[in-house]
């Protein structure tokens, strides 16, 4: 146990390492270094090139790549990756603010996606073979080949503009401030009504989809053959022996599921104008916001890793076979 | 059928008794030739009518015009091009850079594995609309900027399922009778081993082809995919956005596209995998 928690730490600094050559090869992959890219798209092509050569200077430009690398990495661990070229505030502090905003929508999302997506799994996996579950499968892959941001249009054309029910998008009224304290609470609820709905309808299909698989895969193993001809009942089986042993794998999916929730932030945050990460990562992009661009994708990326390490520890807990080091 | 059927015939047998994936399939079929046949089946989809503008369907116009008076079914006939062209390029370069390194990780094991192991782990780490839209930042968006970054992104299924199976056969008799009659590893790989990889492969491309029209659209909806003034199914629904307090079907006849294009994808691979699954049915 001890030694595959140990192992699979060293594997995530590896990854990390990873991720930083990675994101360091991008950035210059581009032709020209960054301060020709940055003058060029600035038009700023009268500057003197004694400048340009002492500010190369001074952000280690001139040195070989694997210095430079160096320089970079140092910064990237202490999450320092410089100023926005958009408001000159360190990349760190404006992604920080945004995060809270983020994560409170994708936890609900996330939440009622597997307080809902699990239950109707294993439902469809208890009636296998039977037309529900042939029904609901192709309804998963509905579902699942949906694209979110019509999804998202289509629920502001339904509770927005059709039936003035819902605010079309932001994340408060214009007179929030005035509110009392349950007013702003409520507006604010209604204001995450279908960002929330956009977020989770997809992660749903995916948490039905899992469990039932996992479920599936579990009553055809021996052990569940066993208890039903040692004569348990039909339901001690499920829910005893099945069930108990089909939540291991889903640990797994926990932690696979933040990279898709990220992405899924970046439409959604953009449709609702839900002032997240994924509308300041949007907003970076289309200003060539470049610090913020890197730094958030290496933070994004860290974040991912993070979460599989967790699921790896988590499940090396849960599964005895892990824990007790059979099967290190 | 006799017992000395070919995989492919036994599958394109059991396929053909899902009447949902042979409509499927049937339809992506559709697709491709509206795609290939775009110019000759709708009128240019760049001509600009600000007498019409946001006209909802009629006589003229079935799906209406958008906020430039352009007809809407012109320039979704002609999107399909650009849907399925990224759709099926995409996963080709995805499919021969992970098909590669899936061999390579499979037969050389050791040292290979363990490293195309490694970057497929930072590759997975990536929330892959952030690296996306970040390579989409650096280098200027085009049809090619976008086929290459999917394609360089979205390889790692298909790596790992090459290098799953290229563990599973690389043993078996019929690999060690090559190398036993002096076959160079090259022959071994492209010969012998990779055409059993074929059919976990055509599976995922499937799976592939999906996800990648359903990103393109994404992207261009985004504003960050093919540049305007190129039709594509994202960018009329970017437009919908614009406008949707009042135009509708800018937004219902290009989603139910990508919709019924991506579910039509995903439902052929589903059901290729059925029925090359010996333990289904």
């Amino acid at each position: 146990m001890t030694t595959y928690i140990v192992r699979r730490l060293l594997y995530a600094v590896l990854t990390f390492f990873g991720i930083t050559v990675a994101t360091f090869i991008l950035i210059h992959s581009v032709p020209g270094d960054p301060i020709s890219f940055f003058i060029g798209r600035a038009g700023l092509n009268t500057i003197p090139v004694a400048v340009l050569d002492s500010i190369r200077e001074e952000f280690h430009l001139n040195d070989p790549l694997p210095v430079q690398y160096l320089h970079w990495f140092r910064a990237a661990v202490t999450l320092d990756f410089g100023d926005s070229i958009v408001d000159r505030r360190p990349v760190r502090d404006r992604v920080l603010e945004k995060l809270p905003n983020t994560f409170i929508l994708n936890f609900i999302a996330f939440t009622l996606a597997a307080l809902f997506g699990i239950p109707i799994g294993i439902w469809s996996a208890a009636r296998s073979g039977r037309f529900a579950e042939r029904a609901s499968a192709v309804g998963f892959f509905l579902l699942y080949s949906l694209p979110s941001f019509w999804v998202a249009l289509l629920l502001m054309q339904l509770f927005s503009v059709r039936h003035d029910l819902l605010p079309l998008f932001g994340m408060s009224s214009d007179d929030y401030l005035e509110l009392s304290a349950p007013a702003r609470l409520a507006d604010r609820l209604k204001h995450m009504v279908l960002p929330v709905i956009t977020m989770a309808y997809a992660q749903l299909a995916i948490f039905a989809r899992f469990s039932k698989s996992a479920l599936t895969e579990v009553i055809r193993q021996d052990f569940i053959t066993a208890a039903r001809a040692k004569g348990a009942a039909p339901v001690a089986v499920y829910w005893h022996h099945a069930f108990r042993n089909a939540l291991i794998p889903l640990i797994t999916l926990f932690g696979l599921t933040v990279p898709y929730l990220l992405s899924g932030s970046v439409i959604v945050e953009q449709i609702f104008q839900w002032d997240g990460v994924g509308l300041l990562y949007i907003d970076s992009v289309l200003t060539r916001d470049y610090p913020t661009v890197m730094g958030l994708t290496v933070i994004t990326a860290v974040a991912t890793l993070l979460a599989s390490l967790v699921a790896d520890i988590l499940y090396a807990f849960a599964d005895p076979r892990v824990r007790l080091g059979e099967k290190a | 059928m006799t017992p000395g059927d070919s995989l492919w015939r036994l599958t394109w047998h059991r396929f053909r008794r899902s009447k949902l994936a042979t409509f499927a399939l049937v339809y992506v079929a559709l697709a491709t030739l509206i795609a290939l046949f775009a110019p000759f089946l709708a009128s240019s989809p760049n001509t600009i009518d600000l007498g019409s503008r946001l006209l909802p369907p009629g006589e003229g116009h079935y799906f209406g015009t958008d906020d430039l008076g352009r007809d809407v079914l012109a320039r979704m006939i002609h999107g399909a091009r650009v849907s399925l062209t990224v759709g099926f390029f995409a996963t080709f370069i995805a499919v021969l850079v992970g098909s590669f390194l899936g061999a390579m990780a499979g037969y050389y094991g050791g040292a290979a594995d363990w490293l195309v192991s490694r970057v497929i782990e930072v590759v997975l780490c990536f929330p892959f609309l952030f690296l996306l839209l970040g390579i989409v930042a650096l280098f200027r968006p085009s049809m090619l900027t976008i086929m290459i970054a999917l394609g360089l992104t979205s390889w790692t299924n298909e790596a790992r399922y090459v290098r799953g199976e290229f563990l599973r056969i690389r043993d078996v008799e019929f690999a060690l009778a090559a190398r036993a009659s002096g076959a160079r590893d090259a022959r071994i790989i492209f010969r012998h081993l990779l055409p059993n990889a074929l059919a976990p492969m055509l599976v995922s491309a499937s799976f592939g082809v999906a996800s990648a029209i359903l990103t393109e659209s994404a992207l261009s909806f985004l504003g960050l995919g093919v540049p305007l003034p190129t039709a594509s199914w994202g960018s009329i629904l970017s437009t919908a956005h614009e406008h949707i307090e009042y135009a509708w079907w800018l937004v219902l006849f290009p989603g139910l596209a990508i919709f019924t294009t991506v579910a039509a994808f995903n439902i052929v691979g589903e059901r290729v995998r059925e029925a090359l699954d010996p333990h289904s049915e």
